[in-house]
C-alpha cells in the first residue's frame, strides 16, 4: 500500500478480491418515541482491502450511523430496515449474536472519537491491552508479549511504563495510540475510525494521523474513516463519499472529488471553507441556504433540492440518476445536472471592511500590561498566564491561537473580569484601568466588553425565551425601560436576521447557527466596544460557520467593534483576524499582523502549528512534527517553555534562559533565541 | 445602542430552520411525553388509587356507608358480612373509618412534602451556587442531620412542641429538607458552570437573580421528581407517627391510630381492625411511588 490515492482503487478494480467492506442499499432507522425515523436511506459503498474510504458530511447526515452499521453496532433504538453489510464476503446483517461477537472480536475494530471514554478509567492500560489479546485465545505471557509489541507498533517509546499507568495519566494523543493498538490487536480486516482526532490538539492530531498513515503501510486492513474535517479525509483516504440526508450524493477518488466536485452540495461545502488563504477583505464566505431536512421526514425526490442553487422543476419531480463520471464506476454524483455544477455562480459580495495593515492608525481600545494569572490548586501555584502584554485597536480583530492549556481562554476571562488578574497586572479600557473582577466594574465598563461563547447550548439559558434573554441583556446593560428595551431587541434581532417568530422560541427550538446568532445578539445588546469570541464556530458545521463569520465581519464593519477572537482553526483566524497572537503555556510566543505571521519567518511553534493543519487543497508542504507532549502549566520546562518540543532548539541556550518577546520587524514580535534572519533561512522564506 | 432597525435583507438565511416545523415537533414531543406517561400501567394504577383516596379525603363522611365516628353496633364483627371490613373494638364500621381516615393523612402529607421540598430546594440552591466554604459548612450540617434517626427526632419534637397538625407538617418538612437539598445541590452544581451563568455575571446580575431566575427553572425536573417521591415518604412517616401515638387523638379515624388501636387484639385472632387501615397506608404509599417512578423515568429518560 502506498500513499498515492489512486492505488487503492486501481488494485481493487484489477484483481477483484472480495471487498473488505461492502454496504449495499443500507437503510437504518432510529425508533424515537415508538416512531421509526429513517437515518440512512439506501447507502452503498465498497472498500477494498488496504484501501481507506472516507465519509464526510455535516452533522446529522448519517456518517456516524454508517460507521456503526458497518460493525452492526447500532444504539439500542437503531434498526437496520433494509440492505446488507458484507465484511470480507460475510453478510453481518444475517449473523446471530455469537457469530457477531466472534466477528467483532476477530474481523473488525473501531476507534472512537473520545479515547478517554473508550478506555476503562479504573484499570491499568496494560491490563486493558493484554485483555484484548487474551480474548483471542493467547495465554497470559503471550498476551503480555503481544501487548508490548502492539504498543511498540503504535510508536510508544516506553511501552513498559505506559502499561503500568492508568488512562488518566496519559495525554489524549497517547490514549488514542493505546486505543489504536487495541483495535489492531486482532489484525482486523476492517478498521473503522470515527472522528479519531476531533478532540485532539492540532499538533497531536497531526501525530496521530501520521501514525495511522504509517500503519496503513504495515497492514492490509481496509479503513473506513469518518470525519467532518475535509482536510483530514483528503490527506488520509483514497476515496471519499459525500453524504447528505442519509444518502451518498457524490463519491470518488479524494483528489478528484475535492478538486473537481460534481454535486452542488460538495461545491457548497468546499466553498464555505475559508481556503487558499482568503481574508475577510477579499470576499464573504459562501454559505448554503436553507437547512438539512429533519431526520425521519419524507424527502423530496432529490435530497438537496431545497438548498440547491441550480435546481429545476425536473429535480422536484424526478429522482436524480446516479451519473458516473469518466471510466471509474466508483466515481459518481446523484444529480440531474452534473454539467452545470461548475457554473454555480459564486455570489461573493465583498464584506465592506478594510483590513488594518498598520497598528498605529487606530487608537487602542484595550491594553493589557504585565497581566499574569496564577491559579492555586492543592497548594501548588499554576501559572496560567505569564506577563502578557497586548493591545487592541478600535475595529481591530486580534486572533489568539494556541493548543489546549496555552492560556487562551484564561486570557479572555481575565480581560472580561471573570477571573481577576494577579496583582501587578493591569487591564485598561480606553486608557482607564479596569477593576479585576467584572462585578466591581462600572456599568459602562461592563457594557463595553461582552463575550460570545463556544457552545451556544451552554451559553443560552434553555428555560428562557430568546426575547427574554435579549431584553434582559439590553435592560441590564443599557438601563432602559421595558418598552424601549423591547423595541431595541426587535431592531437588534432584525439586524442579525432573526425574525420576530424566533424571538418567542426557546433556544432548543433553534438550530445551532441560530442559537449562536442569539448569543451574538446578546453580546451586542449594549453596543459594546469589544467582543471576546471564544471559539464561536467550533461547535458548528462549516456552512453555518461561514454564515456566522460573515455576520461577525458585517457587524464589525458597521460598528467598529473590536474582536478578540480565540480559535484553534488557522483557516478561520486567517480569514477574520487583522493581527494574531500565538500562545504557548500561558506566554505569547509571537504576535504580529496576520499576513506576517502566516508568511513568516515564524516562531518555531507557529511554524509547527501551521504545518499541522490538514489541508483540503492538497498542496504539498514540508511538515514540521513535534515530539513529546504539551507540558502542564503547573510544571513548565526551564528556559524557553517550548524548548523540549522545539525542532530548532539550541541546547545550552534555549533550555537555560527564557527569551524575551522582542520586535523582529515593525508590528511583529517573537519570543525566540534564534535570530530572525536565521529563521528566515531555516524556513526557506524569501 | 446604535443599531438602526435596518430592513431585513432579502437573502435567504442559511441557518434559519423552518420554525413551524420545529415548534410543532416540540409540542408533539410534549404530547408524546404525556402519552408515554399515561401509557405506563404503573402511572395509571397509581393515579387511580391516589384519586380514590383523594375523593375519600374530600368528601369524608358524606360518602362513607356509615358515620365513621358515631355509628355503633356489635364490636369485633367479622368482615365480609354486613360490614365488609367488619367492626372495631367500639363497634364502628371499619370501611367507613378507613375511607374517612384518608383525610387525616392527605391533609398533612402533601403540605409536609411541599414545604420540605421548598426548604430543601432553597438549601440546595445556596450550597450548589455558592460552593466553597458555604457548601462545606452546610453540607456537614446536612450530613449531621441525615445521621439522626428521623422518627426519634420527630417524636421528640412532637412531644415537646405539642401534637397539632401544623407541628407535624413543620417537623416532617424540616426532616425532609436535607435529603432534598442534596439532590438539588447536585443539579445546581451541573448548572453553575454553564456559560449562561457566566454571561449573567458579565452583565452584572446579582446572586439572588442568578439563583432564582436563571438556575431554578433549569432544575425544575429534579424538583418535580423529589416532590412526588417525598409525598410517598410523608404518607408513610405520618402514619408511623400516629401509630406511635403522636397523631390526631381518638376517636379520629386516622389510619396509623387505627392500626395502633387494633394492634392489641391481633393476638386474639381479631386481625381486621389492623389489616385494613394498614393496607390503606400501603396502597397510598405504593400508588404515589408508582407515579413518582413513572414521572422520573419520563422526565429523565
Amino acid at each position: 500500500m502506498t500513499d498515492t490515492p489512486m492505488s487503492g482503487a486501481s488494485t481493487a478494480t484489477l484483481n477483484k478480491p472480495p471487498a473488505a467492506l461492502e454496504i449495499i442499499d443500507l437503510e437504518v432507522a432510529y425508533i424515537v418515541r415508538g416512531v421509526p425515523r429513517e437515518v440512512l436511506r439506501g447507502v452503498s459503498f465498497t472498500v477494498a482491502p488496504g484501501e481507506a474510504f472516507g465519509l464526510v458530511s455535516e452533522s446529522g447526515c448519517g456518517k456516524s450511523t454508517s460507521a456503526y452499521a458497518a460493525l452492526r453496532y447500532l444504539p439500542r433504538n437503531g434498526r437496520i430496515t433494509g440492505g446488507k453489510v458484507m465484511v470480507d464476503g460475510d453478510d453481518i446483517t444475517a449473523m446471530n449474536t455469537s457469530q457477531l461477537q466472534k466477528f467483532r472480536a476477530t474481523e473488525a475494530s473501531m476507534v472512537y472519537q473520545d479515547p478517554g471514554q473508550a478506555l476503562n478509567p479504573s484499570v491499568r492500560v496494560g491490563r486493558q491491552i493484554i485483555e484484548s489479546f487474551t480474548l483471542l485465545g493467547q495465554n497470559k505471557s503471550q498476551a503480555h508479549e503481544s501487548a508490548l509489541k502492539a504498543l511498540h507498533k503504535v510508536r510508544i517509546a516506553a511501552p513498559e511504563s505506559v502499561m503500568d499507568r492508568f488512562p488518566f495519566q496519559l495525554s489524549g494523543g497517547m490514549q488514542q495510540r493505546v486505543v489504536i493498538a487495541m483495535a489492531l490487536a486482532c489484525d482486523p480486516k476492517l478498521l473503522v475510525l470515527d472522528e479519531p482526532t476531533t478532540g485532539l490538539d492540532a499538533t497531536v492530531e497531526a501525530e496521530v494521523l501520521d501514525l495511522v498513515r504509517t500503519l496503513r503501510q504495515e497492514s492490509d486492513a481496509a479503513i473506513l474513516m469518518i470525519a467532518h474535517n475535509l482536510g483530514i479525509i483528503r490527506n488520509m483516504c483514497d476515496r471519499v463519499g459525500v453524504m447528505y440526508a442519509g444518502k451518498i450524493v457524490e463519491q470518488g477518488v479524494c483528489a478528484d472529488v475535492f478538486d473537481n466536485p460534481q454535486h452542488p452540495y460538495t461545491v457548497g461545502l468546499l466553498r464555505s471553507l475559508p481556503r487558499h488563504g482568503i481574508r475577510k477583505t477579499d470576499r464573504a464566505l459562501a454559505t448554503i441556504p436553507g437547512i438539512l431536512p429533519l431526520i425521519g421526514t419524507t424527502l423530496p425526490t432529490c435530497v438537496y433540492v431545497d438548498r440547491c442553487p441550480i435546481a429545476t422543476d425536473l429535480c422536484r419531480t424526478e429522482v436524480p440518476p446516479v451519473v458516473t463520471i469518466g471510466d471509474d464506476p466508483g466515481r459518481f454524483t446523484r444529480c440531474h445536472y452534473p454539467d452545470r455544477v461548475k457554473d454555480i455562480p459564486e455570489d461573493l459580495a465583498p464584506v465592506g471592511i478594510s483590513m488594518l495593515t498598520q497598528r498605529a492608525d487606530q487608537p487602542d481600545v484595550l491594553e493589557l500590561s504585565h497581566v499574569s494569572k496564577t491559579f492555586r490548586q492543592r497548594g501548588h501555584d499554576i501559572p496560567a498566564l505569564v506577563d502578557v502584554e497586548l493591545e487592541l485597536g478600535e475595529g481591530e480583530t486580534l486572533g489568539i491561537v494556541g493548543e489546549s492549556g496555552s492560556g487562551k481562554s484564561t486570557l479572555a476571562k481575565t480581560m472580561l473580569g471573570i477571573e481577576a488578574a494577579d496583582d501587578g497586572g493591569q487591564v485598561s479600557l480606553d486608557g482607564h484601568g479596569l477593576e479585576g473582577v467584572a462585578a466591581k466594574r462600572s456599568a459602562d465598563d461592563k457594557r463595553s466588553m461582552q463575550m460570545v461563547f463556544q457552545n451556544p447550548d451552554s451559553a443560552l439559558n434553555r428555560a428562557w425565551s430568546v426575547r427574554r434573554i435579549l431584553v434582559r441583556s439590553v435592560r441590564k446593560l443599557t438601563g432602559v425601560g421595558a418598552d424601549e428595551a423591547n423595541k431595541r431587541v426587535e431592531a437588534l434581532a432584525a439586524h442579525l436576521r432573526l425574525t420576530p417568530r424566533h424571538l418567542d422560541l426557546k433556544p432548543r427550538q433553534l438550530s445551532g447557527g441560530l442559537k449562536q446568532r442569539v448569543a451574538i445578539a446578546r453580546a451586542f445588546a449594549g453596543d459594546p466596544r469589544i467582543v471576546v469570541c471564544d471559539e464561536p464556530t467550533s461547535a458548528l458545521d462549516v456552512s453555518v460557520q461561514a454564515a456566522i463569520l460573515n455576520l461577525l465581519a458585517d457587524l464589525q464593519a458597521q460598528q467598529k467593534t473590536s474582536y478578540v477572537f480565540i480559535t484553534h482553526d488557522m483557516g478561520v483566524v486567517r480569514y477574520l483576524a487583522d493581527r494574531i497572537a500565538v500562545m504557548y503555556l500561558g506566554r505569547i510566543q509571537e504576535v504580529g499582523l496576520t499576513d506576517d505571521v502566516f508568511k513568516g519567518p515564524h516562531h518555531p511553534y507557529t511554524e509547527a502549528l501551521l504545518s499541522a493543519v490538514p489541508n483540503v487543497d492538497g498542496e504539498e508542504k514540508v511538515r514540521i512534527r513535534l515530539d513529546g507532549e504539551i507540558p502542564t502549566p503547573a510544571n513548565p520546562p526551564s528556559g524557553c517553555v517550548f524548548h523540549p518540543r522545539c525542532p530548532r532548539v539550541i541546547m545550552g541556550v534555549c533550555d537555560v534562559t527564557e527569551p524575551a518577546l522582542l520586535e523582529v520587524a515593525p508590528n511583529h514580535s517573537m519570543r525566540c533565541h534564534i535570530p530572525v534572519e536565521e529563521l528566515r533561512v531555516l524556513q526557506n522564506i524569501e | 445602542m446604535s443599531l438602526d432597525p435596518e430592513p431585513v435583507p432579502t437573502v435567504v438565511d442559511p441557518v434559519t430552520p423552518n420554525v413551524n416545523v420545529v415548534a410543532g415537533e416540540r409540542k408533539q414531543a410534549r404530547r408524546e411525553n404525556f402519552r408515554l406517561l399515561i401509557k405506563r400501567p404503573g402511572f395509571v394504577i397509581g393515579a387511580l388509587v391516589s384519586l380514590f383516596w383523594v375523593v375519600c379525603a374530600i368528601f369524608g363522611d358524606a360518602i362513607t356507608p356509615y358515620d365513621p365516628l358515631n355509628f355503633r353496633t356489635t364490636k369485633h364483627l367479622k368482615p365480609f358480612g354486613k360490614y365488609i371490613f367488619g367492626t372495631d373494638q367500639s363497634g364502628r364500621d371499619i370501611v367507613s373509618r378507613v375511607m374517612a381516615g384518608a383525610r387525616d393523612v392527605l391533609i398533612v402529607a402533601p403540605p409536609a412534602a411541599i414545604f420540605g421540598v421548598l426548604a430543601g430546594t432553597m438549601l440546595g440552591l445556596i450550597m450548589g451556587y455558592f460552593g466553597g466554604w458555604v457548601d462545606s459548612v452546610l453540607s456537614r450540617v446536612v450530613d449531621a442531620f441525615l445521621a439522626l434517626p428521623v422518627l426519634l427526632i420527630a417524636l421528640l419534637a412532637l412531644v415537646t412542641l405539642g401534637k397539632s397538625r401544623v407541628v407535624v407538617i413543620i417537623v416532617v418538612s424540616i426532616l425532609f429538607a436535607p435529603v432534598v437539598s442534596r439532590t438539588i445541590r447536585a443539579a445546581v452544581l451541573a448548572e453553575r458552570d454553564l456559560d449562561y451563568v457566566t454571561s449573567a455575571r458579565l452583565r452584572g446580575e446579582g446572586s439572588i437573580f442568578i439563583m432564582f431566575r436563571e438556575i431554578l427553572p433549569n432544575v425544575s425536573g429534579p424538583i418535580v421528581v423529589e416532590l412526588t417521591v417525598r409525598i410517598g415518604y410523608a404518607v408513610f412517616t405520618i402514619a408511623t407517627l400516629s401509630f406511635l401515638g403522636v397523631g390526631p387523638p381518638p376517636p379520629s379515624p386516622d389510619w396509623g391510630a387505627q392500626v395502633s388501636d387494633g394492634y392489641g387484639v391481633l393476638s386474639a385472632g381479631i386481625w381486621w381492625p389492623t389489616i385494613f387501615p394498614a393496607l390503606a397506608i400501603a396502597t397510598l404509599v405504593i400508588a404515589v411511588n408508582l407515579m413518582a417512578d413513572a414521572v422520573q423515568s419520563v422526565l429523565e429518560g
